[in-house]
């Protein structure tokens, strides 16, 4: 330690407090426990129906929350996420089918496959910048389709079912089902939440609005990008596995369609990129459009498309940041406020 | 090597393709000094800090910090050994705060817990005289407030070398008279400064030792008053024909 440090503690002790919590943080909190037993009880209030619903509305929140982590902090814009949602998605399959394996035991396997397949993946794309890490991250998935077609492990284009399935009841499936969805918005929202509110926070956040002044500041920038791209691919994994286990069926063009990645920029660039509430904002506009307008096809994407253009032209902080800067009243606050009495 | 010397550059050279930003340039900072860089625009002075810092990479040459060769440590490390610096455009973490963005500092650079800087970056807020915008969005300060933030941020990693890159630029005479009284300050409690500044009157009023640099090259070192009044120096610098 310097000069510096001996000459601040010499100073008689200042009382000085740091305020992290809002009372529209404690609401938001109160809500978000009370949404998560929610989902976690499903079987006991909601109809399979029901349950398939918010089940692809959590895995848009979760695959979207991974996308703000990468391109929101990290700055790394992936439109390939879909590869490592595949990944996971078949290694469940392939262990729960043809190893048989415990399936729900094999999800949380299955996430160790993302896991390793992103860092020799992270170490190949991170050489490229900008558009073509995006580009890169595209073609990564496209070869993972291309894999997946002909790897008679997977049984090649024809795809899998997940047969086991079967000796479960459709009431033990839907509690399983509820189950993990909850553990899954826990470990994409919360888990993000909480790193957030870290120390690692001030890194991200830090690495978001100056990655230069960042790594001047002490901050390991490559190493958080490359932890962040590890992390986020864990995430996508898990979304897949929990949204290929509902669907019981998996082939190359469904595990690896590239429609996640647009559905994750949209929810993203519309609620707000680099905050949790755009996520879910944009995740439930994204929801109830699909309900709504779903069926309009072509008119629909082209609408959306439309949406995403016109927000990223006129309101790049998408709702939620035209609705903080009205009003202050985070939902996840992890700000620190200083209390210094002695200034 | 000599103990008392905290920074040592050899012979560092720097070109972008063809053009020739530094060449060959050596000196040595010794410890609790501060030197200060003169040159016009264009002479390589902040290519100089920004290969100090490890943000671009030498083309030739060597620099060693307390004896330590920092070839291949790339930034953060270089911070985390003792190297602080500013950007001569201020570079601030504009969605955090003001208190925010030293807390950054603190804890990486200057490896300290996150409880145990709240304290210390309130002390150096107080300091640079930012208190009162401790919670202010750093994006919302005016130009003024956002050189004080690269001043008290740099100063939160605690630095061992503190490079400055025109801190003093646009203020006023009382401003810059308490800019003055801050970084002596800072020197008295032993940390050696690198100060680039073409406010002459203030790098005068605390720098040990001048050096001026032209079309990257060193073409004067020594104590200020010497230094200020070589022909030459006054010809490149000051644009006196002698």
């Amino acid at each position: 330690m310097t000069a510096i440090s001996d000459a601040a503690t010499a100073i008689p002790a200042p009382a000085v407090t740091v305020r992290r919590q809002t009372n529209s943080g404690r609401i938001a909190m109160t809500l978000a426990i009370v949404a998560l037993v929610a989902v976690a009880v499903m079987p006991w209030w909601a109809s399979t129906g029901t349950i398939r619903m918010i089940l692809e509305l959590c895995c848009y929140i979760a695959v979207a929350q991974m996308w703000n982590l990468l391109a929101g902090y990290a700055g790394l814009v992936s439109v390939g996420q879909q590869a490592f949602m595949g990944a996971a998605g078949y290694a469940l399959f392939v262990l729960a089918q043809t190893f048989g394996i415990n399936p729900f035991l094999a999800v949380l396997l299955s996430l160790i496959v993302p896991a390793v397949l992103a860092v020799p993946l992270y170490f190949l794309l991170h050489r490229l910048d900008g558009p073509y890490f995006s580009i890169g991250t595209w073609v990564v998935a496209e070869v993972f389709r291309l894999v997946a077609s002909n790897l008679p492990l997977v049984n090649s284009g024809a795809g899998m079912s997940l047969r086991v399935m079967s000796q479960y009841s459709a009431f033990e499936r839907n509690v399983a089902m509820s189950l993990l969805c909850a553990f899954m918005l826990l470990v994409t929202l919360g888990g993000s939440y909480w790193l957030l509110r870290s120390r690692f926070g001030l890194a991200l956040i830090a690495m978001r609005d100056n990655p230069v002044a960042a790594a001047s500041q002490g901050v390991d920038v490559s190493r958080l990008r490359f932890l962040v791209y590890v992390a986020a691919a864990v995430g996508c994994g898990l979304a897949g596995a929990v949204y290929f286990m509902a669907q019981l069926r998996i082939n190359p063009p469904s595990a690896f369609d590239p429609m996640w990645a647009n559905v994750a920029i949209f929810i993203v660039m519309i609620g707000g990129i680099g905050s949790i509430e755009g996520v879910l904002i944009g995740s439930l506009i994204f929801f109830i459009a699909d309900r709504w307008f779903g069926e309009y096809g072509a008119t629909y994407f082209v609408v959306l498309g439309l949406m995403t253009l016109l927000v990223a032209l006129y309101a790049r902080t998408g709702i939620w940041g035209l609705l903080s800067r009205r009003f202050d009243a985070p939902w996840f606050p992890f700000r620190r406020f200083l209390v210094d009495p002695n200034r | 090597m000599d103990k008392n010397v905290l920074l040592e550059v050899r012979g560092v050279s720097k070109s972008f393709g063809a053009v020739r930003v530094l060449h060959e340039v050596s000196f040595d900072v010794n410890r609790g000094e501060v030197l200060g860089i003169l040159g016009p625009n264009g002479a390589g002075k902040t290519t100089l800090f920004n290969m100090i810092s490890g943000d671009l990479k030498v083309s030739g040459g060597e620099i060693h910090l307390a004896g330590r060769a920092l070839r291949g440590e790339p930034p953060f490390r270089r911070c985390k050994m003792g190297i602080g610096r500013t950007y001569q455009i201020p570079r601030p973490y504009s969605g955090m705060t003001t208190f925010e963005n030293l807390l950054v500092a603190a804890a990486f650079g200057g490896g300290r817990s996150e409880k145990e800087s709240y304290a210390f970056c309130a002390a150096v807020l107080r300091e640079c005289e930012l208190a009162d915008k401790a919670n202010r969005q750093a994006g919302a300060l005016t130009l003024l407030d956002r050189k004080r933030l690269e001043l008290a941020r740099a100063l939160a990693s605690d630095p061992k070398l503190l490079l400055l890159d025109e801190i003093a630029g646009g203020l006023t005479d009382d401003e810059s008279k308490a800019l003055v009284g801050l970084v002596r300050r800072i020197r008295d409690r032993g940390v050696t400064i690198v100060w680039i500044e073409h406010v002459l009157h203030a790098l005068l009023a605390v720098a040990d030792r001048l050096m001026v640099l032209n079309f990257g090259e060193r073409i004067a070192e020594g104590p200020p008053a010497e230094v200020i009044a070589l022909p030459e120096v006054q010809r490149v610098y000051m644009g006196i024909e002698a």
